[in-house]
């Protein structure tokens, strides 16, 4: 942070990457300092993960020059840029869920003791090392599997520490986490930072930026078009550049009807046993009135994706009732379900939403294939939704992640609904798409339809469900208005404190 | 489609012929002979004088059924391995029912029969296979390949316990209603080359396949589930029952491939008659890549390789052939692998990273 002449760790020089025709980078240039939190932030698309693979030396370079400590990042190799200190947290976790947390550690990075045996003490001193250095406790010896989402982003740190990294990039580390678990690996990165490592985060929480940051940047279609010291900034500042507009005025969430039907109900809802031996939902209950937007918050893999998977037909249901209106729909197959008026959207759009390598025409129409007038049905649909490019001949793989987003919400709000559930509606979207996505649940909801949304973004749930509930362990541990504080939603996605490891 | 995709589409086949040409070029040497000569007598035997074009499209005939089967299946997500054993279990139900035909029965009708109690044999055979993937979850690739062994046993012990004659491995002479006509019957000049209506057929069921992948609700569908059955089944599409379909028209189609040489050629089922041919059809949907004209091409490469083999054999062993197809497919391989993975990576720029 000290504002003295200070050499960069990290020089990006008129550096372009493309891919294809695209410039997924074009002509960037930043320098990131020893010591410092530096935000790098965008819309999706606007070429931030590929701008940290350049330094990461997962790719080269078209153009311009990636300096490490002012000397050239050359061969562009990710086993050069460790060597040079620089250390990759991907945004999926890359960890061996089989092993434990210690052999995670040591794996790729070994020390060895005569004829190849693997020197466990040494890694477990610089293990500990590491962890003080971050001011975390893990379990060692834990198998990865049992550890929280939280541990396993620490563990990631810790990898790279192990390696000896001094310039630390983070993609999305905060993606999985909650509030509080965020909050707790901002003051590990912190340590790192003020013992002189240099840590890039490329995020897309504002919120985050703003209050753990030093510098940001930011990025714009390839472009970098802003850069700033976070304490000469301001949130509306960021956003602004983020979009190249003005940021449209927040949504109304629709007025809630009174007295309305369920359009959705499960009731008594178990399913299915965890590895562990309980049921990965246990006895959930829920009301979705028509016309009003109900929430589920909570951690990531505490029984929503099986619950959703269950609701849209493809996962058993093992005790319990899943009514649609009046009707019993418990035993129905996907397709009845469906054709009732249900739409689901899952959490995970390229395996269960889309068909990457058919065009935009035929994902625009699946599941209504056959019906008579396709051509009418895509255009209304690519216009309704603001699909870009409007060519529904391309391959849906070549749209970015919100266009890829517009065309599953699309397929599933373009009916005749009852109710709807969608998980994860806006992730990994930009801001417009996420927008546009938002406003097409609401007129869902405003045609009289029940809407049930599975979010890990608790800002995303405030702003437009009448009323959220938070997800603990496979139950249903707390019912909030969406004016809650977020602390106690962390609380609550915590199991109401009653497990206070973050 | 870009200029670029098409160049790569044309790429796969130019390199198995030019892999085909070098290989017979290097074959020859190592025999003595003048490769230009070897070459020029290939072709002259294949493509040269009119009994050779109707070799080729002979022995085409069911190496582009085969590959019509093998596309089917694979469209569906899955590898049907038992195009062999299918082929072999219908042709032995068409030269049966072929026999049980009564002479006063038109022609046509007759040989319709045949050929629906063909398909029928092959998609019974295949959908054993489909039934077993779809309920149970067992790969097609294990059960058909244990398929192909259990029909050559099984019609090993048939032929010889009650269909052979007597100190033979062959049935007894189909009657004259139920045979193919040749093409040269046709007024078509083939002098005397075995190929038959069955050729042209074996067209029309490409065109019509194609048709149905393309323009049909359930082969779209079909087609859909080969990209991605996840999201099909989350949008209600029955996964389980168009898989079971495309499995058995797989088979279907299978059952029909060696028909043109039963009923055209032939005119009696023997035990081994056909064999190859469904090995051939995977090669033949590899090289075809799904396009019905990539079939078609990839079948008549195939069908003129086998032919030259018998026109150069009194100058390089005609195994040399089998050497041939195995380079040509070899190639293919690499020029696929080649077409499919350009330096930039398949996912595009405009993702930001892999949000699932």
């Amino acid at each position: 942070m000290s504002a003295a002449v200070q050499h960069p760790a990290l020089t990006i020089d008129h550096v372009t990457r493309r891919f294809g025709a695209v410039h997924a980078v074009h002509d960037a240039s930043a320098r990131f300092l020893p010591g410092t939190i530096h935000a790098v932030i965008g819309e999706n698309g606007a070429g931030k993960s590929t701008l940290l693979g350049l330094v990461g030396g997962v790719s080269a370079p078209d153009e311009g020059t990636v300096l490490i400590h002012g000397r050239p990042l050359h061969p562009a190799t990710p086993a050069e840029a460790t060597r040079r200190g620089v250390g990759f947290v991907h945004q999926h976790f890359m960890l061996v869920e089989a092993f434990s947390a210690l052999e995670n550690i040591m794996l790729g990075n070994e020390h060895l003791r005569p004829f190849g045996r693997l020197d466990f003490v040494k890694a477990r001193t610089a293990a500990h090392d590491a962890m003080r250095e971050l001011d975390v406790e893990l379990n060692l010896d834990a198998p990865v599997s049992s550890l929280s989402l939280g541990e396993r982003q620490s563990l990631e740190l810790l990898r790279v520490l192990a390696r000896g990294a001094t310039t630390i990039l983070l993609d999305e580390p905060t993606a999985v986490l909650t509030p509080s678990q965020s909050t707790h690996l901002f003051a590990s990165v912190r340590r790192l930072a003020d013992r002189g490592a240099c840590v890039v985060v490329v995020t897309h929480r504002l919120a985050e930026v703003v209050a753990h940051c030093d510098e940001v940047t930011v990025m714009r279609r390839g472009s970098v078009v802003m850069h700033s010291s976070i304490a000469q900034t301001t949130l509306h500042e960021l956003t602004h550049a983020i979009m190249g507009a003005e940021p449209p005025p927040p949504l109304e969430r629709p007025a809630a009807p009174s007295d309305a039907a369920d359009a959705l109900t499960l009731d008594g809802i178990t399913i299915g046993t965890s590895p562990q031996g309980r049921a990965s939902v246990e006895s959930v209950t829920l009301h979705v009135p028509a016309g009003k937007i109900i929430g589920i918050a909570g951690v990531e893999g505490n029984g929503q994706t099986e619950l959703v998977l269950a609701i849209a037909g493809l996962r058993k249901i093992d005790r319990g009732l899943l009514r649609l209106g009046e009707h019993d729909v418990t035993h129905d197959s996907a397709a009845k379900r469906r054709h009732a008026g249900l739409a689901v959207v899952h959490a995970d759009r390229q395996r269960d939403g889309l068909l990457l390598d058919a065009s935009v025409f035929d994902n625009l129409v699946l599941g209504d294939a056959g019906s008579k007038d396709e051509v009418s049905l895509v255009q209304r649909r690519i216009a309704k939704f603001g699909i870009v490019p409007a060519d529904d001949s391309l391959p849906s793989r070549a749209l970015s992640g919100g266009n890829q987003q517009k065309i599953v919400t699309a397929r599933a709000l373009d009916r005749e609904l009852r109710a709807v559930v969608m998980a994860q509606p806006t992730r990994g979207v930009d801001l417009g798409a996420a927008r546009a996505i938002h406003a097409a649940i609401c007129d869902a909801a405003k045609a009289g339809a029940g809407v049930l949304i599975v979010s890990a973004d608790l800002a995303e749930l405030r702003a437009i469900c009448h009323e959220v509930v938070v997800m603990h362990q496979g139950r249903i541990v707390a019912r909030l208005p969406p004016e809650t504080s977020e602390d106690t939603f962390g609380q609550a996605m915590l199991g109401a404190g009653a497990e206070g490891a973050p | 489609m870009t200029w670029a995709d098409r160049g790569r589409g044309v790429l796969t086949p130019l390199t198995a012929v030019a892999a085909a040409i070098l290989a017979l070029n290097l074959l020859s040497f190592a025999f003595g002979q003048s490769p230009w000569s070897t070459l020029a007598a290939a072709a002259a035997g294949s493509w040269g004088t009119p009994y050779g074009v109707g070799q080729v499209l002979f022995k085409a005939t069911p190496l582009l059924l085969a590959g019509i089967a093998v596309d089917v299946a694979l469209r569906a997500g899955m590898f049907n391995i038992g195009v062999e054993g299918q082929l072999a279990v219908g042709s032995l139900a068409g030269a049966l029912t072929a026999l049980l035909m009564p002479a006063w029965l038109p022609a046509p009708i007759a040989v319709a029969l045949v050929l629906a109690s063909s398909a029928a044999a092959g998609g019974g055979w295949a959908a054993i296979a489909g039934a077993m993937r779809v309920r149970f979850g067992a790969h097609e690739v294990i059960s058909t390949i244990m398929l192909n062994r259990i029909a050559d046993a099984l019609l090993a012990v048939l032929m010889t316990a009650f269909f052979a004659l007597p100190g033979s491995v062959r049935t007894a002479d189909i009657p004259s209603n139920t045979r193919i006509p040749r093409l040269q019957s046709l007024g078509l000049a083939f002098n005397g080359s075995a190929a038959s209506l069955a050729f042209p057929l074996a067209v029309l069921v490409l065109a019509a396949v194609g048709f149905w992948l393309r323009k049909t609700r359930s082969g779209r569908e079909v087609v859909w589930i080969g990209i991605n059955e996840h999201a099909c089944a989350a949008e209600g599409i029955p996964v389980g029952s168009r898989r079971m379909l495309a499995m058995t028209l797989s088979g279907a189609i299978a059952g029909l491939a060696a028909a043109g040489t039963v009923l055209g050629y032939k005119g009696y089922y023997e035990m081994g008659l056909g064999a190859g041919a469904g090995f051939g059809g995977i090669a033949v949907a590899f090289l075809g890549r799904g396009n019905p004209v990539g079939l078609l091409l990839a079948a008549l490469l195939f069908g003129t390789l086998a032919q030259a083999g018998l026109a150069i054999n009194a100058q390089v062993p005609k195994e040399a052939m089998g050497i041939l197809e195995a380079v040509v497919i070899i190639a293919a391989a690499l020029a696929g692998r080649a077409a499919t993975s350009p330096q930039a990576p398949r996912r595009t720029a405009q993702t930001d990273g892999g949000k699932p």
